[in-house]
């Protein structure tokens, strides 16, 4: 039997599923791991890591091993999406209006205008340096980063390997960002349901999924209005503006779930380009995208994901093509 | 004087003997108290059938037995509950 525990942590919903005896005592030791990690790694609260790290640029800061390990991932990504997944974007975040949480936000129904200064021109994140050896980062000068889903993943991959401690088969899930360890005894594999991104409480198709990552980038889930502009939250570090995206979202399936949020979002930012020479470079990865009319599109494989039966009742304005 | 109170003793142990002896053999022949006499019977009113009371817990209509219930801790209402069964979506955050 698995069980199940959700509850709000880092702006989203937390799912934490185990199955066996010790899945209680799993689930009730990593909700305490990913609250300590929400206050060491939240941008939004003033005495966390990043917090720090933001407010010493310029400096040398000596970083615990945890940050020190997402900012080496973050340099990797930022490489090798060529600037498209790039932390760096913070000021143009700000910017365009996300400041603050998004649950105060939301609560408020008010963002402050485009007042705030952009970031320092001629500022890049492979100006980042990094001590390995000495854990010391340091940041240009004027560089704020936002770690993001970067930090959000390695969240998920850390929680969901002390739940497996406790229990052979787990899943873990923060807001959509899904990392499943073993197969449920049914030996049937997880299901997964595609949220619409225009009705996010209508599916467009169940996924079944034999264990691995799961994670989804959409336009359409953190919006807000900024002088009579829809603003969402995902920055094109070409524009330093919102993102102008041809599809809602994209869902990436691959085994590493750091991975698959990274490749959502630069997938979602760069469209049909970036995709095809990612699915082309990575045969493990696969993706589903949405497009305005709620149509799923993806990658040669994408329809292996999708459970034939139920996309009968769930595909209700969609068509997998 | 001396056998008047002779004779008034002898009366009074022969009483009391005899007294304590019919008492006996009445108590001895009257019927015990868990025998409810036939008259008791006769306005004793019969008591109108109940509907079984609903349980605790049910599922669709149907009653969930309280050892049928998976063993789950019990948690205030301000904490996150244990359940089965989990909705995994994805759509972003």
């Amino acid at each position: 039997m698995i069980r199940s525990i959700e509850f709000r942590a880092m702006n989203t919903t937390v799912l934490l599923a185990a199955e066996g005896e010790r899945a209680i005592d799993g689930m009730q030791a990593t909700k305490i791991f990913i609250d300590e990690c929400e206050q060491r790694f939240s941008r939004f609260l003033p005495a966390s890591e990043i917090t720090e790290l933001n407010h010493f640029s310029g400096e040398w800061l000596k970083v615990s091993d945890d940050l020190m390990e997402m900012l080496e991932l973050a340099q990797k990504y930022y490489e090798e999406t060529k600037g498209i997944f790039d932390p760096s974007i913070l000021a143009d975040l700000k910017n365009a209006g996300y400041d603050r949480s998004m649950d105060i936000i939301r609560a408020s129904g008010v963002v402050n205008n485009q007042s705030a200064p952009k970031q320092f021109p001629g500022l890049a994140f492979s100006q980042m340096s990094l001590d390995p050896d000495e854990n010391k980062v340091r940041l240009p000068r004027g560089m704020e980063i936002d770690l993001g889903g970067i930090a959000k993943g390695w969240i998920v991959k850390q929680a969901a390997r002390l739940l497996h401690r406790y229990s052979e088969v787990c899943g873990v899930s923060a807001g959509g960002d899904i990392l499943f360890i073993g197969q449920p005894e049914d030996g049937l594999g997880w299901d997964v349901y595609l949220e619409d991104p225009r009705d996010p409480s209508r599916m467009l198709a169940q996924l079944n999924i034999p264990s691995g990552a799961v994670a989804t980038s959409s336009v359409t889930k953190r919006t807000w209005r900024q002088a009579g502009k829809s603003r969402h939250h995902l920055i094109d570090p070409r524009t330093g503006e919102p993102a102008q995206t041809e599809w809602l979202s994209v869902t990436v399936i691959c085994p590493d779930i750091i991975a698959a949020d990274v490749y959502a979002k630069t997938i979602l930012i760069g469209g049909r380009g970036v995709a095809e020479s990612f699915t082309e470079a990575n045969p493990d990865l696969t993706f589903i995208a949405v497009d305005l009319q709620g149509n799923l599109v993806g990658s040669p494989n994408f329809k292996e994901f999708i459970y034939e039966p139920a996309s009968n009742l769930f595909l209700s304005t969609g068509t997998a093509r | 004087m001396k056998i008047f109170k002779f004779g008034l003793r002898l009366w009074i142990t022969i009483t009391s003997v005899l007294t304590f002896i019919v008492g006996w053999v009445m108590l001895a022949h009257a019927p015990k108290p868990s025998q409810s006499s036939s008259s008791s019977q006769a306005i004793a009113t019969p008591l109108p059938t109940l509907e079984p009371l609903p349980g605790l817990f049910q599922e669709n209509g149907k009653t969930v037995q309280n050892n049928d219930l998976p063993n789950q801790p019990l948690f205030f209402n301000n904490q996150p509950r244990f359940r089965q069964n989990p909705f995994f979506s994805t759509g972003g955050s």
